[in-house]
């Protein structure tokens, strides 16, 4: 089986004190903060690896983003990628609908079984890029994937719904998944698999390359305004004994009507 | 990998589970092994775990997520390699890190041991807090940057990230520099030292950190390096060498030691106390060195010092080692390390329990809370034992 993974770089917002907006209101600054792979693209990198290794077949690993982005190509060679494609873009003023267009333009080039996308991102977390590009790919597609298992020609999924309901499809190749958090645990990279992953090939693509140019990607959502929510009421902090903390945090919550 | 490539294979079925590896130095119980006082299961002593390792190298059993558990439940406080009575127990240690060598490489570890693992890849400690906040302990201390002064005190993860080790990395600076000694720090700028990376068996990341830590200590002139926390003194004086990192390390102990000793430090204040001492197995076992810590509390008028019945090379660890005061494969029952150890504090009738370690520190007063003993029994860091004797608030 042949599978193409779409991954990208993202902030590490573990620190969320740090994320600043910058003067001109349309990105966060990011001179203090630390990169990591899209978590959820780590999940659809470790289905895809799994996969790989069960039926055998090639994995691409695709992103569209500046240089920087390479590391989490190397990420996904480290893991068992066979080949990596970046298309040089910088994409923090993109939306999903300019990036699915680079996308499709790039995979449909390419021969593929399965393509695999995390459900959402964690900075813009529209959860669309996955469902645009199989629409423009014009292959099925499901998201929130949580079960994924192959077989010739088709892949049984799960979709997990609002209150844990489980949807079951089984879809014929040709197609498209969101991969959602659980449906595996992505395994450790070590940093020697980093290393070797230095050594192996990264393709480079230019946006002429499949066809594009500037001026054909007009978007159809314009970003206005990035700003940070205002701040809410400050939390209390309960100070005191043990016995007099107990009794005023039992107050706010029969106060609150919690029991 | 099979049995063939792993570099112990050649020794690892030499061991024939006698069952030393768990008794403390003075044979009067078996629970000396942290992880087999916890499960109380063979699978969990060393004997057991290198029993396990042969198997699974040699294709017997899977991996499994309870394999790779039973593992990392080992905090490498050296118990073992002390009490084996065999020729190959110098290495009985790195059998079992070099099994989780080969865990980390096949990427299959516990994930808290991949979160300790990625935190400090992406930022140089293993709680995934910004770099950016590395120095924030010091804040409003006066504590200079190291710019050539005589010793650069390094301050390690731990003191720097976590609430309690931040109180006593600010209190030993207060004690250094009351005792007039010369000293700066990195502030953002310190990085991982590596230890526990080192024997979580991901060895390529701990080279890295040793290269750029030796490489930076070297750029700065660096000479002299007093630690807070035991775990940067061993790595730093034990396997920094090996990165030509050649630096005259101590742990603060024996800083402090030297200074009382010889009047660089007014400790009249006293603390009036019945003190017991527990050992931190990277001061300890890994480093031998017992006298420093019971020289300072000795020194210290007030103090009272009573030893537990297992100490020195006997001590039982607090069960932090080996990463687990994140990782946590230890905790959560009554017969974790850490609780056993306060217990045996408490029947010596001593009021504080003294540490010289902030991962032993966090580790044995959450301990302390859960055994409902904080009435009895207070858990402090030998510098702020001396912080309290020299007048530091």
């Amino acid at each position: 089986m042949d599978i193409i993974a779409c991954i990208k770089r993202v902030p590490d917002t573990s620190e969320a004190d740090f994320i600043k907006i910058d003067p001109a209101q349309r990105d966060i600054e990011k001179d203090r903060l630390a990169f990591k792979i899209n978590n959820w693209d780590e999940y659809a990198l470790e289905a895809a690896v799994q996969l790989k290794e069960k039926l055998g077949g090639t994995l691409t690993a695709i992103t569209v983003g500046p240089e920087d982005w390479n590391e989490v190509l190397r990420r996904a060679l480290a893991m068992g990628a066979d080949n990596a494609i970046r298309i040089d873009r910088d994409v923090s003023a993109d939306d999903a609908y300019t990036v699915a267009v680079i996308l499709e333009r790039v995979i449909q080039r390419l021969s593929y079984d399965l393509v695999l996308f995390g459900a959402q991102s964690e900075d813009f977390g529209s959860g669309q890029l996955g469902a645009m590009v199989a629409e423009m790919l014009g292959i099925p597609h499901a998201t929130l994937v949580t079960v994924l298992e192959a077989e010739e020609g088709k892949v049984h999924t799960q979709r997990e719904l609002e209150a844990g309901t489980l949807q079951s499809y089984t879809i014929e190749l040709p197609a498209l998944l969101t991969v959602h958090t659980g449906i595996n645990q992505p395994r450790y990279i070590s940093l020697r698999g980093i290393r070797s992953a230095m050594q192996k090939e990264l393709q480079v693509m230019a946006l002429d390359d499949p066809g594009l140019s500037p001026e054909t990607l007009v978007p159809m959502v314009k970003l206005e305004k990035l700003e940070l929510p205002p701040k809410g009421k400050e939390a209390e902090l309960i100070a005191g004994a043990p016995e007099e903390a107990a009794e005023r945090l039992a107050k706010i919550l029969k106060d609150a009507g919690i029991f | 990998m099979t049995l063939t490539d792993y570099k112990y294979g050649d020794v690892i079925h030499r061991c024939f589970r006698c069952g030393y590896c768990k008794f403390p130095i003075n044979w009067m119980d078996v629970n000396n092994c942290p992880a087999y006082a916890r499960f109380r299961m063979e699978t969990y002593s060393c004997g057991g775990r290198l029993w396990l390792t042969r198997a699974w190298l040699e294709g017997e059993i899977e991996w499994s997520d309870h394999l790779a558990d039973i593992l990392y439940s080992c905090t490498a406080c050296k118990n073992c390699e002390v009490k084996c009575p065999l020729s190959f127990n110098i290495d009985i240690l790195n059998m079992m890190i070099a099994a989780k060598g080969e865990m980390v490489e096949r990427g299959e570890v516990p994930s808290p041991v991949k979160e300790f693992l990625e935190n400090i890849q992406r930022q140089g400690n293993p709680y995934g807090t910004s770099r950016a906040k590395r120095g924030e302990w010091m804040e409003g201390t006066g504590i200079e940057a190291y710019q050539g002064q005589e010793f650069l005190y390094y301050v390690g993860c731990v003191g720097s990230y976590d609430t309690r080790g931040q109180e006593t990395a600010r209190i030993l600076g207060k004690v250094l520099q009351k005792a007039g000694v010369s000293f700066g720090v990195l502030g953002n700028d310190e990085n991982c030292d590596g230890n526990e990376v080192k024997n979580l068996g991901e060895e390529t990341l701990f080279e890295m950190l040793a290269e750029e830590n030796v490489a930076q200590f070297q750029g700065l002139g660096v000479q002299k390096i007093v630690t807070l926390s035991p775990h940067s003194y061993n790595t730093m004086k034990n396997d920094y060498p090996g990165f030509n990192g050649e630096f005259e390390v101590s742990h603060y102990t024996q800083l402090l030691q030297g200074l009382i000793r010889d009047g660089g430090l007014d400790v009249s204040g006293g603390y009036n106390a019945t003190v017991t001492y527990h050992d931190p197995c990277f001061l300890g076992r890994w480093n031998e060195e017992y006298n420093a810590p019971r020289a300072v509390l000795k020194s210290t008028p007030g103090v009272q010092l009573v030893e537990m019945a297992r100490n020195k090379d006997g001590a039982l660890c607090c069960g932090g080692g080996g990463g687990n005061f994140y990782i946590d494969l230890l905790g959560g029952s009554a017969d974790s390390p850490a609780r056993r150890r306060v217990r045996e504090a408490c029947e010596t009738g001593a009021n504080v329990l003294a540490v010289a370690c902030p991962n032993c520190l966090t580790m044995l007063e959450d301990a302390v809370k859960a055994e409902g003993l904080e009435d009895k029994l207070a858990v402090k860091d030998i510098a702020e034992i001396v912080g309290e004797a020299c007048g530091i608030k």
